[in-house]
């Protein structure tokens, strides 16, 4: 031990942060010094969703611990180059939101490319984690559009993971 | 004018000698990638990238909704479109028009022309070039055995929308003809959606000579001399040079001079290359194909005459005038063009890819290489397998083939499961008919069989 914050320190002291921020207490904790991951869970309010789908497309970004079958972070992935709309129309709420419930095939938003509507469906049951591009962006071919996790029964999930994220 | 980006619609060694050709001009240049061709790409080439798509061609760098919607988002006023993939698809440069995005290259019309084989020959022979005997547009079964019968064999069945050495099959004799016939319309309809076929005389052994041209919007066109293209193994080119060991300059004037007569009437702009066939025995040459794009073996011409062929295409696509005239173009020299592939000569040149642990391109005086390839780029499966091209520089054939064989002798490529035809290549270019500069379009056939029967399990 010596007087220097070590990484699992600064995990710790993230994590702290987050509890205040989350809506009820944390159920599960999981903190990672190896690729600095933190997973915090809290008991989820309202009926427990169906069993989602444990498996995660192969392309995924490292951020599923070595036992986290169940409550894995799936990213949405622009399907062509486009540009990304999170809304069916101009004025028409967003698809999704975080937080949002999704269905497996749900639409969650409409890559359009030569002028074509190509609609962006989630591959996994689960819920919104973060909308990681704008209304409107222009987008690339595979970019991540969202994140969605694979909820166990009667749980949500919060992950924080520095860098490794475009 | 000059682009102040561009878009470089290609892969590979073309789409790195693009790049370098934007920066001397100060364009911004945006690289696009497939996802097999990442690691090769992101953060290597160009001034930006653009993921187009998945590793396979036809969703990525044949997928022209990709390449335009990538060029529009990100801003490019043209698209250079390089030499294979959608060079020569009068749609794409269609579209691009339709986008507000230059194509580089000529206008749609004249590349369906050139597209269309039994179109282009029609065209060529009313403007007065000489074509072989054979039929101008498609025919059926009946009429294409008369006219195979009239022309006299061997005959060459084509397919009209074939291109690249792909979709044409000889027929020697008679009785093998309804078989030929039947299978490249087939093959036609496969590759190209389109079995139209078109028929010539064959030449068993020929001269592959072709013209570079020139020409701007403004009515200018000129040629920059010849290359022969000789060394062929089943119509893919292995090895090149500027100017042709085989023809005279008085020759050279009239093949030239039917290259300007077939590129004007066409309406032709930007860089082009008409290809002939020349007849060892009687001197005759004969109009084949016209390519409406750069070629790989473009090199060459820019060693012997000082000028670079795809600055002058990016000008010319923003309207200036040519930078040179006729009597500008003054070569000097001789240049070789080597094309290393990673392919395994003794085993019917299959494709080798594989990663490359070692990769030391050859150098020193009058040594050009052009490549994409560094140590630690993974040679993909998906597309061609051209790693690098080597261009030697002499003041004579002699001296240009002896540098040539020190730089391939330098040049180091090595991976598990990497092939390349360096070594076939240097046996080629050795050999006495290639030294003396009498090889013909059969010389490869030839040393290929002179290397001895091939191991059980070889791919024909």
């Amino acid at each position: 031990m010596n007087d220097q914050e070590s990484p699992l320190d600064q995990l710790r002291n993230t994590a702290a942060m987050l509890f205040e921020l989350a809506p009820h207490t944390p159920s599960r904790i999981r903190l990672r010094s190896g690729d600095a991951s933190i997973e915090v869970h809290w008991p989820q309010a309202g009926p427990a969703p169906a069993t989602a789908p444990a498996t995660a497309p192969a392309p995924a970004p490292p951020l599923v611990t070595e036992e986290a079958a169940d409550d894995t972070l799936v990213a949405v992935r622009a399907p062509l180059l486009g540009t990304f709309y999170r809304s069916p129309a101009p004025e028409a709420p967003p698809f999704v939101t975080p937080g949002d419930k999704v269905e497996k095939g749900q639409q969650i938003g409409i890559v359009e490319s030569m002028k074509l509507m190509n609609p962006v469906e989630s591959a996994v049951a689960g819920t919104v984690v973060e909308v990681l591009v704008a209304d409107a962006a222009p987008v690339e071919f595979d970019q991540v559009l969202l994140t969605v996790t694979t909820a166990g029964a009667g749980d949500g999930c919060a992950e924080v993971f520095p860098g490794g994220r475009s | 004018m000059r682009f102040r980006s561009v878009l470089v619609a290609n892969r590979g060694e073309i789409a790195v000698r693009v790049v370098r050709a934007c920066r001397e001009l100060g364009i911004r240049s945006i690289a696009v990638y497939s996802t097999a061709d990442r690691d090769a790409v992101l953060g290597r080439l160009g001034d930006e990238q653009v993921h187009i798509g998945p590793a396979p061609a036809r969703r990525s760098y044949l997928n022209a909704a990709a390449l335009i919607e990538a060029a529009v988002q990100r801003g490019a006023e043209a698209v250079h479109p390089g030499y294979g993939f959608l060079s020569e698809d009068p749609d794409f440069a269609a579209a691009c028009a339709d986008n507000d995005l230059t194509f580089v290259g000529p206008p749609p019309e004249v590349i369906s022309r050139f597209g269309d084989k039994a179109a282009a020959r029609t065209a060529m022979a009313e403007a007065g070039l000489p074509i072989l005997p054979g039929t101008g547009t498609a025919v059926e079964e009946d009429e294409a055995r008369a006219a195979a019968d009239r022309i006299g064999y061997p005959v060459i069945i084509k397919a009209v929308a074939g291109g690249g050495g792909r979709g044409m099959e000889i027929v020697t004799e008679p009785g093998a003809f309804a078989a030929a016939y039947r299978r490249t319309r087939d093959t036609a309809r496969a590759l190209f959606g389109d079995d139209r076929v078109c028929l010539e005389r064959f030449l068993t052994a020929a001269h592959h000579i072709e013209v570079q041209v020139l020409c701007d919007e403004h009515g200018n066109a000129v040629h920059l001399g010849l290359r022969d293209c000789s060394a062929q193994r089943r119509r893919q080119k292995l090895v090149e040079e500027s100017p042709s060991p085989v023809v005279s300059p008085e020759l050279a004037d009239r093949i030239t001079a039917a290259a300007l007569r077939g590129a004007r009437a066409a309406g032709y702009r930007g860089a082009g290359t008409f290809e002939f066939l020349l007849d060892p025995a009687s001197r005759d040459f004969y109009f084949m194909e016209a390519n409406c794009r750069i070629q790989v073996e473009h090199p060459v011409t820019e060693m012997v005459t000082g000028v670079d062929l795809v600055r002058e295409q990016l000008l010319i696509a923003a309207g200036q005038p040519l930078s040179i005239r006729q009597e500008d173009v003054r070569p000097r020299g001789v240049a070789v063009e080597c094309r290393i592939n990673a392919e395994d000569p003794d085993h019917g040149f299959a494709p080798a890819p594989g990663p490359l642990v070692e990769f030391v391109p050859p150098g020193g005086p009058f040594v050009r290489v052009d490549t994409h390839a560094y140590p630690g780029m993974t040679v993909t499966p998906h597309y061609d397998s051209l790693i690098a091209k080597v261009i030697c520089w002499g003041p004579d054939r002699d001296t240009a083939l002896d540098r040539m064989d020190r730089a391939l002798a330098e040049l180091r490529v090595a991976g598990p499961g990497v092939r390349t035809t360096t070594g076939f290549l240097r046996e080629l270019i050795a050999h006495p008919l290639f030294r003396k500069g009498l090889h013909t379009t059969s010389l490869v056939d030839r040393v290929v069989a002179e290397r001895g029967p091939q191991p059980p399990g070889a791919h024909p």
